[in-house]
């Protein structure tokens, strides 16, 4: 009997290791471990047996008994390791097919740049405010010192609604009303759509965007706005820009400039800025004596066009989805 | 003004090679659009600003430069001599309006002989871009470009009682000008006339009738000033701007005007041979005082934000021709002539400031406390939008907000549409831009179209932009086509316009995109963009109310398949499926969902500020809810009926599937969806979510016949 028990567990280990399916081992698991399999039948056997060696035998019966499951058990893991990774195999797919996808929303190309000029004046403690498209003749030319009749008006044609209602020519306006509806020390930034009656060509559009600010305060100087609109420079042209301020002449500002940056091989025009003319502040009721201001406004779809090479302004319009998803 | 450069030469002698001059002109705020060439002669071609009518001459120029480069100006040497014959005696002027026109001098040139201009004169003329017509006219041309004074000759003898009257001209009176153009003037234009009829346009343009021909021998020498504005209106009314007028409308100083005539009349005698009458015809009623400025030096860095030295203040305002005294805190300057510009103390220190170079200020940071930054609240709320349906998808688009009423044919608006009530401008460019736009979708549509134009066949636009509503008269029947009357506020308010911020979008073909993604499939639906829709709501948390959508026909949209947006009752917007008709009209093939949304009604009600609401702690509890519904109750009454029914222990109600068809009884449609239940405070029992679900059951089966599916 000890004899067929050794022989039991080679045979078993023997078979077990030849088994490569589910199938098999199940089969293997009936003829050796089942009720009616070979381990059952032994262990029958050894009730017939006499009681002095039961015992012994069945001991060792035991053991052969705990050999087979546990190799059973070690088949069947291989085993069904062995389906886990042929199943893989068998999931193998071409890695290279292009991945699918949903359809991405992107801010506008002039928006996003807008959205960074806003953003770093921000930062830099202004206060963005909005103003209305439509304004009155009074807020967008007389509060800015440009009254009626004045040649200034010329390098702003503008549309009318009634005499005294117009599309504003410039966000500067919204400043006009900010002026008087609050008190100084502030720092405003406006920004928005602005139209003039220019043809449309590949640098005009009869509507277009500005970005407006000021700082008014007590001893704010032409130097702060010189160095507000550096460090906005460096800010977003990066650490080396170089600016450039020139004489220009707005009848809202004395002294008037024009700021630009170093771009590429030549200067990229900003905005128009200077210190807020004495009668700007007069009509707003703020005492020119008391507090001076700087102003600024540009920054609109010119300088866009130049930083993101784009030759056209009319593509601005356009919605080219092409055009637009490059940005 | 074009400059030729042998010209500016001898009135300053500047030496640096043009290329030099036009790189540095700029710094003193004369910007360049380059340098041109008349033959071999350099010309410049400068910009110069509105405050600078000495700049519109070639002395205003060579002051700029003879202070830049510390040169001296040498204006051209006047000698007139005159003959025996008083002026007086052959002519006479009256001013009857000295406010439109407070100086007015005549001289007097008899036994001219008209004839060609000497080639010198003709080549500085034509460099400086004005065509030679006559000796005498061109006199008063080269004149013009000289001191930056427009003078008009006259031939005396086309004069009616050879007298000059200046006044304002009588309602319908004609004047053929120089240009040969007939024109009928009024009152609010400034005439110079003869005994008898208006000879010329003041400071515009002269009259035919008393012009300058082949056999005029006697002449009569216009200098004058005239009223800037006054000019400028006249000019832009009649559509006639002259190199008169031009200069006329920046200001023309008085103080300027007598030695311009003198140097024209010596001229005159110079190339046209004759003599000039002795003494000039000066109406001067009230003469100009040149303005006393008090220049403070300590103003200079206050508004500089650095000291200018005292010494470096006088010279540079010296050399560009001012006088100073000195005063306790600084100077009192008195303006050279020429210079209008110069009025305010900032005026001077722009000079200073312009001349010390703006390169050399520093810079500095403002000293103000420092603050942090921000945005406007509804700035914020609209950005926030932004980005929920950039999120969504959806790319943003930039379009015109001017508009033609040709879009409203084209969307197919009924004429009395609330939304053709659009705000007219005034003085229109262009056909296509004489309205402005009352809602965004027309310029999406157009978008759209240029998209598919170019084989770009899945477009997902929206643009947040101003619509304007022409809001009284317009009222009522807006209130049925959409938008809500806003009040009026401001002069806009009170026209009766609104301007109002609008969201549009517009969609059509595929949102996913991929192999084996069929195309049928994945074609968006009028459920993905009412979707987009309500991700925006949900995701401004906009509060307390929600907003429903019930069903509204719109003749822009399909009559099936259009919705209307209600908050708190309130009509919101409009969504739908574009109306094929309409989609036809704008070119557009497939189906095109769109929407149109008034922002200002909601963004108010948005959640900008978030706090933290703690996760769940107890579990859910999740039943299946299948229901045959009546065919025409919306699924919106049905789900109404379960939150209320399910009261605080529901948390969620999700529809999962719809179906009609012939597994449903006649006349009903499946309905199911997923119910999530679930306590803040316990966990829940079986028994008390059925005793829930037997009440949501009770409710639908009463309220709605809607019965559960078995």
């Amino acid at each position: 009997m000890r004899d067929d028990i050794t022989q039991l567990r080679e045979e078993a280990e023997r078979d077990l290791r030849a088994a490569r399916t589910p199938e098999a081992l199940e089969e293997l698991r009936l003829r050796y471990l089942g009720r009616r399999g070979k381990i059952s039948a032994m262990f029958e056997e050894l009730a017939s047996m006499p009681p002095g060696e039961r015992a012994a035998v069945g001991a060792a019966l035991n053991e052969a008994q705990a050999f087979i499951k546990g190799q059973f058990e070690t088949v069947k893991t291989q085993i069904a390791l062995a389906g886990r990774e042929a199943q893989l195999e068998a999931e193998r797919i071409d890695v290279t097919l292009p991945g699918l996808r949903r359809a991405l929303g992107r801010r506008h190309i002039l928006n996003q740049s807008i959205q960074r000029v806003q953003d770093i004046f921000i930062r830099m403690g202004f206060e963005l405010v909005e103003g209305t498209e439509i304004e009155t003749d009074q807020y967008n030319f007389e509060r800015l010192n440009i009254p009626r009749d004045h040649p200034a008006r010329d390098d702003q044609d503008t549309f009318y609604i009634t005499e005294e209602l117009l599309l504003r020519t410039q966000t500067t306006a919204v400043d006009a009303h900010v002026l008087r509806e609050r008190r100084p020390p502030m720092r405003i930034l406006t920004a928005g759509r602005c139209y003039r009656r220019d043809v449309v060509d590949a640098t005009h559009m009869p509507v277009f965007h500005q970005v407006d600010g000021f700082m008014v305060g007590e001893g704010i100087t032409f130097a702060d706005l010189k160095g507000t609109l550096a460090a906005f420079a460096r800010e977003m042209f990066g650490p080396q820009t170089r600016t450039r301020f020139q004489p220009g002449y707005f009848p809202f500002t004395e002294p008037s400039a024009e700021v630009a940056v170093e771009y590429g091989d030549g200067w990229l025009e900003l905005a128009g800025c200077g210190m807020f003319h004495p009668r700007v502040l007069e009509f707003a009721g703020i005492d020119p004596e008391r507090c001076t201001a700087f102003a600024f406004g540009g920054f609109g779809d010119r300088p866009a066009m130049v930083r993101y090479g784009i030759p056209d302004i009319r593509l601005f319009w356009e919605n080219d989805l092409r055009m637009l998803a490059q940005f | 003004m074009r400059v030729p450069l042998d010209w500016l030469r001898e009135l300053v002698a500047i030496e640096v090679p043009p290329e030099a001059l036009v790189q540095r002109l700029p710094m003193l705020g004369l910007g360049s659009e380059g340098i041109d060439r008349v033959g071999d002669e350099p010309v410049l071609d400068l910009e110069t600003a509105a405050n600078r009518p000495d700049l519109l001459s070639i002395l205003g120029v060579a002051r700029e430069i003879a202070a830049a480069w510390r040169l001296e100006v040498r204006p051209p040497a006047i000698s007139l001599s005159e003959g025996p014959t008083p002026a007086s005696d052959a002519a006479d002027v009256t001013i009857e309006d000295p406010i439109w026109c407070p100086r007015y001098t005549a001289h007097v040139i008899t036994g001219v002989r008209v004839g060609p201009s000497p080639a010198w004169m003709v080549r500085r003329l034509e460099a400086a871009g004005i065509r030679s017509v006559s000796n005498i006219v061109d006199v008063t041309n080269y004149v013009m470009l000289e001191q930056g004074e427009p003078l008009h000759a006259f031939d005396l003898d086309g004069l009616r009682g050879r007298r000059i009257e200046v006044r304002r001209a009588r309602a319908g009176e004609p004047l053929v000008t120089l240009d040969g153009v007939a024109r009928t003037l009024d009152p609010e234009m400034l005439v110079i006339a003869d005994a008898a009829r208006a000879v010329a346009l003041a400071g515009v343009m002269g009259g035919g009738d008393s012009e300058i021909s082949a056999g005029t021998t006697r002449v009569l020498l216009e200098a004058a000033a005239f009223d800037g504005a006054q000019v400028r209106r006249t000019s832009r009314r009649l559509g006639l701007r002259t190199e008169s007028s031009v200069r006329f409308e920046r200001g023309v100083d008085p103080r300027i005007v007598l030695d311009a005539a003198r140097r024209a009349a010596a001229l005159i005698v110079e190339v046209g041979g004759g003599e000039v009458l002795a003494g000039v015809i000066d109406r001067y009623p009230a003469p100009a005082r040149a303005p006393q400025i008090a220049l403070r030096l300590a103003r200079i860095p206050r508004l500089l934000g650095v000291e200018v030295p005292a010494d470096e203040v006088e010279a540079i305002l010296r050399r560009l021709g001012c006088a100073l005294e000195p005063a306790s805190d600084g100077f009192t300057v008195t303006a050279p002539p020429g210079r209008l510009d110069l009025q305010r103390e900032e005026d001077l220190i722009e000079e200073v400031a312009r001349h010390y170079g703006y390169d050399r200020l520093p810079e500095t940071t403002p000293v103000a406390a420092t603050q942090a930054g921000s945005r406007a609240e509804s700035l914020e709320s609209q950005d926030a939008a932004r980005d929920v349906l950039i999120r969504a998808g959806l790319s943003e688009a930039v379009t015109l907000s001017l508009i033609s009423p040709g879009v409203f044919d084209r969307l197919g608006l009924p004429p009395e549409d609330g939304r053709r009530r659009a705000v007219t401008l005034l003085n229109p460019l262009l056909s296509d831009h004489t309205h402005l736009r009352t809602m965004i979708l027309p310029g999406l549509l157009e978008a759209t179209r240029v998209n598919l134009s170019r084989r770009i066949e899945d477009v997902h636009l929206f643009e947040i932009g101003r619509t304007f509503h022409l809001s009284v008269s317009a009222a009522s029947s807006r209130r049925s086509a959409g938008t809500p009357s806003p009040p009026p506020e401001g002069p806009a308010g009170a026209a009766g316009i609104a301007e109002r911020r609008t969201l549009g979008v517009a969609m059509r073909g595929r949102l996913r995109h991929g192999w084996n993604v069929g195309a049928e499939a994945a074609e968006i639906t009028f459920f993905d963009l009412k979707g987009v829709l309500e991700a925006l709501w949900s995701e401004l948390r906009v509060a307390p109310e929600t907003i429903a959508a019930e069903p509204a026909a719109h003749p822009w949209l399909h009559p099936g398949r259009s919705a209307r947006l209600l908050l708190g009752g309130q009509e919101i917007g409009v969504l739908g499926e574009l109306h094929p008709g309409a989609a036809q009209r704008f070119d557009l093939t497939g189906r095109v969902y769109a929407a149109e949304i008034d922002l200002d009604a909601i963004l108010p009600h948005a959640t900008l500020r978030r706090r933290f609401v703690p996760l769940p702690r107890h579990p859910a509890v999740e039943r299946d809810l299948a229901l045959f519904v009546p065919t025409a109750v919306p699924q919106s009454q049905v789900l109404h009926v379960i939150a209320e029914a399910g009261g605080t222990l529901l948390e969620a109600a999700e529809l999962f599937d719809v179906y009609e068809g012939a597994q449903a009884p006649a006349g009903r449609r499946s309905l199911a969806y997923a119910l999530r239940f679930r306590a803040a405070d316990r966990t829940l029992t079986g028994d008390e979510v059925d005793g829930v679900m037997a009440a949501i059951h009770r409710a639908l089966e009463t309220e709605l016949d809607a019965r559960p599916r078995t």
